[in-house]
């Protein structure tokens, strides 16, 4: 027999940075009906922005919401292609995840030396710690373990998490946020009201693919180096995370959306572990993933994937 | 206050498709009339008013409106002068949103939609005010979302809606089209006080002869791309349903429906 509760800091840890993801395709997928690829693109970006700024000694919350800010940047120019040029959703996301391929290697080469094509998984480790965040906030307060169970990084995770779910629900409720939702639902009413829907598309890609660069980066603070092919199945986790996420918890009114993904994602990210406690090999793992994720699908009943068959 | 100059429209250009729908199309409404525009399927009345709101542009001609040119003005930046109900309840409303949110978007209208709280307790009266007038069965329902009203009720507010903020003209495509005949009746009242209150200039496409003889100060007929019957003054409040009725059943059989 395995014990789930002895690996309970990888999947609460990778559960918490893949919820991010998720938060940014609930309001890029779910409210928006946009199916954004952008995001393995600016994952990876985040990434290497986070990296390569802590590794110059820069402070690593600053670093953190730099990379946000770069994830923002990104989303806003897929956002730009599908408003301004009117190109199909999965195209302008295939367009600017694969421009961000060049982007991250010209970033990192002005930044680090090494190997970052992403053949043969070559990753490039940073010169210093980026394991920094804790120490930066919290100086020694907390315990680093607690039954020999790493303490430090999940709980700054969940802080990070929780602050963007946040400010997240903070903006739904804005003027600019109701008109996010009203877009996603009905633009021709947005458009009734004086305004270019447009606008909520930039608008909500921004804040998805901001999300998906602090998710890059925490992820790349746990594993101290960043390599081309890291963004590979953010998709597919990020999606499933906010599947499950809503649709297990579909009935519970008192929780809000942005709760429930980020349940969803760690509750994802435990099925996951306790296939690999079974003894799945390792290289089944994507596979796994595609399972996990296409039971939800049958279970939401949302097989008919809204968006992708209609608007792409 | 509306003028549509010389306007061509033709569709599926360039294929076998192509069909021409408007050729040098003239259409002029003055300030404060209500038109009420009558004809068959696919005589152009949709399209027109798609010409005046901005979702079709034509292939030649000009909108003028208040003495400006808008032919070249997105469907978005009219709207900040033109209200629009439609025929499908869904369109007027945002189904996933409560009244409330709905309401407080809508009075929001013209101002920027930025980072400040949507929701403002002090309009709440205002709101409830609002669905009292419309006699629907809406009171105390601010906090019930859009989707799960009947489509009357979707009607009552989104007419609410498009006359929330001032415009200077309303359009109705057919919007007691797709409603029972009571909560039909009922819009069409609300339509007129709204219309009478506000001093409005109106538009509304039609397919209830007797709502267009019985309402508004100028009655047209439409038939493929022409007004064939334009009625104003005296002559329009001389017209019985029966006349309306003769020409319209001549141009629907020639058309076969
Ligand atoms: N987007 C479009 N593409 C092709 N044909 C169209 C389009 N819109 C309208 N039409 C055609 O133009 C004609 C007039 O349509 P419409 O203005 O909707 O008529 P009405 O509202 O009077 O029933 C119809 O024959 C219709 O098929
Ligand atoms: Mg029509």
């Amino acid at each position: 027999m395995f014990s789930l509760f002895s690996s309970v800091e990888v999947f609460l840890e990778t559960g918490l940075v893949f919820s991010l993801i998720a938060m940014g395709y609930y309001v890029s997928y779910y409210i928006l009906d946009f199916p954004d690829l952008t995001v393995e693109g600016t994952f990876v970006s985040g990434a290497v922005v986070f990296g390569i700024m802590v590794s110059k000694g820069i402070n690593p919350w600053l670093a953190l919401i730099v990379s946000f800010l770069a994830g923002c940047v990104f989303g806003t120019v897929t956002g730009l292609l599908k408003v301004k040029l009117k190109i199909r959703s999965l195209l302008c996301g295939i367009l600017v995840s694969t421009a961000l391929i060049s982007v991250n290697l010209v970033v990192v080469s002005g930044g680090m030396s090494g190997d970052f094509s992403g053949q043969s998984n070559s990753s490039i480790s940073y010169g210093r710690v980026v394991n920094t965040l804790h120490d930066a906030f919290f100086g020694d307060i907390i315990p680093s373990r607690v039954n020999n169970i790493p303490l430090r990084n999940p709980l700054i995770f969940l802080i990070v998490a929780v602050a963007c779910k946040i400010l997240l629900d903070m903006y739904l409720k804005t003027k600019s946020g109701l008109i996010l939702r009203a877009s996603g639902d009905n633009g021709q009413y947005v458009k009734m009201l004086g305004v270019d829907p447009g606008k909520s598309t930039v608008i909500g890609l921004a804040i998805g693919n901001g999300y998906s660069a602090v998710a890059g980066a925490l992820y790349t603070h746990i594993s101290g180096n960043v390599n081309q092919s890291m963004g590979i199945g953010m998709i597919v986790i990020g999606l499933a995370s906010l599947i499950i996420g809503t649709s297990l918890f579909k009935r519970v009114r008192f929780l809000k959306p942005t709760t429930k993904v980020i349940f969803g994602a760690v509750i994802y990210q435990a099925c996951l572990t306790v296939a690999q406690k079974l003894g799945v090999p390792s290289a089944y793992n994507k596979i796994i993933m595609a399972l996990i994720f296409t039971l939800a699908l049958i279970f939401s009943g949302k097989v008919k994937l809204k968006g992708v068959s209609t608007k792409c | 206050m509306l003028k549509l100059d010389n306007i061509n429209v033709s569709f599926n250009k360039g294929t076998v498709d192509e069909a021409i729908l408007f050729d040098n199309f003239n259409f002029e409404v003055s300030k404060g009339e209500f038109v009420s525009i009558v004809g068959s399927n696919g005589s152009g009345k949709t399209t027109t008013l798609n010409l005046i709101c901005g979702t079709v542009t034509p292939d030649s001609g000009a909108v003028i409106f208040g003495g400006k040119d808008i032919t070249k003005l997105s469907e978005h930046k009219r709207a900040r002068f033109i209200g629009r109900v439609f025929q499908d309840p869904k369109l007027g409303t945002c189904s996933n949103l409560t009244v409330l949110e709905n309401f407080a978007l809508a009075d929001n209208k013209n101002k920027p939609y930025g980072l400040t709280v949507a929701i403002s307790k002090k309009r709440l009266d205002y709101y409830r005010q609002l669905l009292s007038d419309c006699n629907m069965g809406l009171e105390d329902r601010l906090n019930v979302q859009i989707g799960a009203l009947s489509g009357g009720q979707r009607q009552a507010i989104a007419l609410v809606i498009a006359g929330m903020t001032k415009v200077d003209m309303l359009i109705l495509d057919e919007h007691t089209a797709a409603l029972d005949p009571k909560s039909s009746e009922t819009i069409m009242q609300l339509t007129d006080k709204q219309i009478k209150e506000n001093d409005l200039t109106a538009i509304m496409v039609t397919h209830n002869l007797r709502y267009a003889v019985e309402y508004g100060s100028r009655l047209i007929m439409m038939d493929k791309g022409k007004i064939i019957l334009d009625k104003s003054g005296e002559e329009k409040k001389n017209t019985k349903t029966q006349d309306i009725l003769h020409i319209f059943n001549e141009i629907s059989i020639e058309c076969g429906n």
